[in-house]
């Protein structure tokens, strides 16, 4: 477990001696300010169903960030020591694959985690300037915050596995982004092909649709069934990582 | 302190190492010879835990690099060829981060990363930022942290790739200096840093064992003809009765001014006819300022083995 604690300082540190990091963290906060202008927008206009929280996370600028993070945020981690020949240099020190795997992929969600601060001080502050007027469901707060991290916790497994797969980071971040895009449009295909299809398989795209889980979560319904699929998928990718990184061990 | 059995590593149908058995006693600095791409830095990479055989056996202090390879790279301190280091790192936070993963910890940690920098005469730039730094200093960075942990075994493969002659010296030393307490396996191209430093010579060509020797015994059992240089003046035909004497193959002179003669003699291996040679020029009046016998080097070895392997090789 010590081990652990070393990698994992040494990646949060390479985070932030590159400007990465940075870049990622003022894009997100320009577009978390959109998002937020956004639905004071719509609850501009009148009356409306959801709550400032669940326009906030409706916007479209929301899901432009939600791509863009995960390659960003995943594409060196294997990929720059694969390039660097470091991961030689590491694997005959006395660590074990999973201390890698782990603490490269926790390093990565710490920094996800890290992103998502200035959304929730943008809503404090809307809450402190118009002093409690605005309506914020706590249950919608917690709900978005909670979908937000599973699902982060499932595009960075994600983006782990594509880094490990190459030694170039171009590609490391292409296949990530391909990735996570082609399961979101997997869950948009229904809102595409409407009703015209059994009831039964809309039911089956509901399990992976991220649209879906959004609009639940953000209105305060908190499903375990997101959760489970988020989680186990992460995991799946984790294990799939952790066989690539070792793969030097087993492959003829 | 390495046992290493019929060990055979292939890569995609391309056999990289091919059924090498050899071993390494404690405190041997052995020399581990072979052109580009015969095998050397696959066999290094094998022991040090990084990857495992296709088959055969190979054990570290002990320990089953296979099966027990956390073991094995506790006791091995290694250095990859090119030396890869964490480039946006300064020099000291790369030892202290290494010697953390490496099981040191707290005061322990700190006296030893200092001790490894004075050793490697890295000191002066532990405060700079290893992307920085010449390849020179990047290589003893990386030798300071194969050091870090005090293993019983050292692999090196190249130590003294892109070092200036200076800094050649001092890692020799410093290698030296290591012999009692630490194991040395190195790999190298410079041949006279193998006859100078290394008990044992173990040459591998095409992934094939070659020899397994010390340098000495190696360049004794070699076939090619000793030479003896000799500078003479005087009067008379010098190279035919040069010839003449029992052991010497061919002569050949050549003028080196002022009447001086400057003979190379092709002798018979394991013959030395350097008394016969003075007793000559002293019966014909010939005055001698040079004589001295040329011992067939480790390169000679080197060469004459890969090349009866595979002609053409260099």
């Amino acid at each position: 477990m010590r081990i652990f604690w070393v990698l994992l300082k040494k990646e949060l540190r390479a985070f932030f001696v590159s400007p990465m990091a940075y870049i990622v963290l003022a894009l997100v906060m320009v577009l978390n300010g959109f998002c937020l202008r956004a639905a004071l927008s719509v609850l501009e206009r009148g009356p409306s169903e959801g709550s400032i929280v669940t326009w906030t996370f409706h916007a479209m600028w929301f899901w432009l960030s939600y791509f863009f993070i995960f390659p960003l945020l995943t594409m060196r981690l294997f990929a720059e020591e694969k390039k660097m020949g470091t991961l030689e240099t590491l694997f005959t020190a006395p660590v074990r694959t999973w201390q890698v795997v782990w603490s490269k992929y926790a390093a990565s969600v710490l920094l996800y985690c890290l992103l998502w601060t200035p959304s929730a001080l943008n809503f404090a502050l809307v809450d402190w300037i118009t002093a409690g007027q605005v309506e914020m469901p706590a249950g919608a707060l917690k709900g978005s915050y909670l979908i937000l991290f599973v699902m982060g916790l499932f595009n960075l497994a994600i983006g782990c596995f594509a880094s490990s797969l190459t030694s170039n980071q171009i590609i490391a971040a292409v296949v990530s982004f391909t990735m996570s895009l082609l399961h979101f449009l997997g869950g948009l295909f229904i809102s595409v092909i409407g009703r015209q299809v059994s009831e039964s398989f809309v039911d089956i795209i509901h399990y992976i649709a991220s649209t879906e889980h959004i609009r639940i979560f953000t209105n305060g319904l908190i499903d375990t069934r997101p959760l489970v699929y988020y989680t186990s998928f992460a995991l799946l990718f984790l294990a799939l990582t952790h066989q690539v990184v070792e793969s030097r061990r087993w492959k003829p | 302190m390495i046992q290493v059995q019929h060990l055979t590593k292939q890569y995609a149908g391309r056999m990289a190492v091919d059924d090498v058995t050899f071993e390494v006693e404690p405190g041997q600095i052995v020399g581990f010879l072979g052109p580009n791409g015969a095998g050397k830095s696959t066999t290094m990479r094998i022991l040090s835990g990084y990857m495992p055989p296709t088959s055969g056996r190979a054990r570290v202090n002990g320990h089953d690099v296979f099966h027990e390879s956390l073991a094995v790279r506790r006791s091995v301190g290694y250095m990859p060829e090119t030396a890869p280091l964490y480039t946006e790192m300064r020099v000291k936070e790369y030892l202290r981060f290494r010697a953390e993963l490496k099981g040191l910890a707290g005061q322990a940690m700190r006296r030893r990363v200092g001790e490894v920098m004075d050793l490697c005469s890295v000191t002066d730039a532990r405060r700079r930022l290893i992307g920085n730094l010449s390849k020179g200093y990047r290589q003893r960075v990386a030798l300071a942290d194969a050091l870090l942990h005090e293993p019983p075994l050292l692999i090196l493969d190249e130590p003294s790739n892109g070092l200036d002659p200076v800094q050649i010296r001092q890692v020799r030393e410093l290698l030296r200096g290591l012999r009692p307490k630490h194991t040395i396996l190195l790999s190298t191209h410079i041949l006279p840093e193998v006859e100078s430093l290394c008990d044992r010579v173990v040459m591998i060509h095409h992934g094939r064992l070659l020899a397994d020797d010390t340098p000495e015994n190696l360049a004794r059992r070699l076939r090619t003809l000793t030479e003896v240089h000799a500078e003479l003046r005087g009067s008379g035909e010098m190279t035919a009765a040069l010839e003449a004497l029992p052991g010497v193959r061919k002569a050949s002179a050549e003028e080196a001014g002022d009447g001086w003669q400057r003979l190379v003699l092709r002798v018979e291996p394991r013959q030395d006819v350097r008394e016969a040679v003075m007793a000559l020029a002293s019966e014909r009046g010939w005055q001698v300022r040079e004589l001295h016998r040329r011992l067939p080097g480790l390169e000679e070895v080197f060469v004459e083995l890969a090349s009866a392997e595979s002609p053409g090789v260099f």
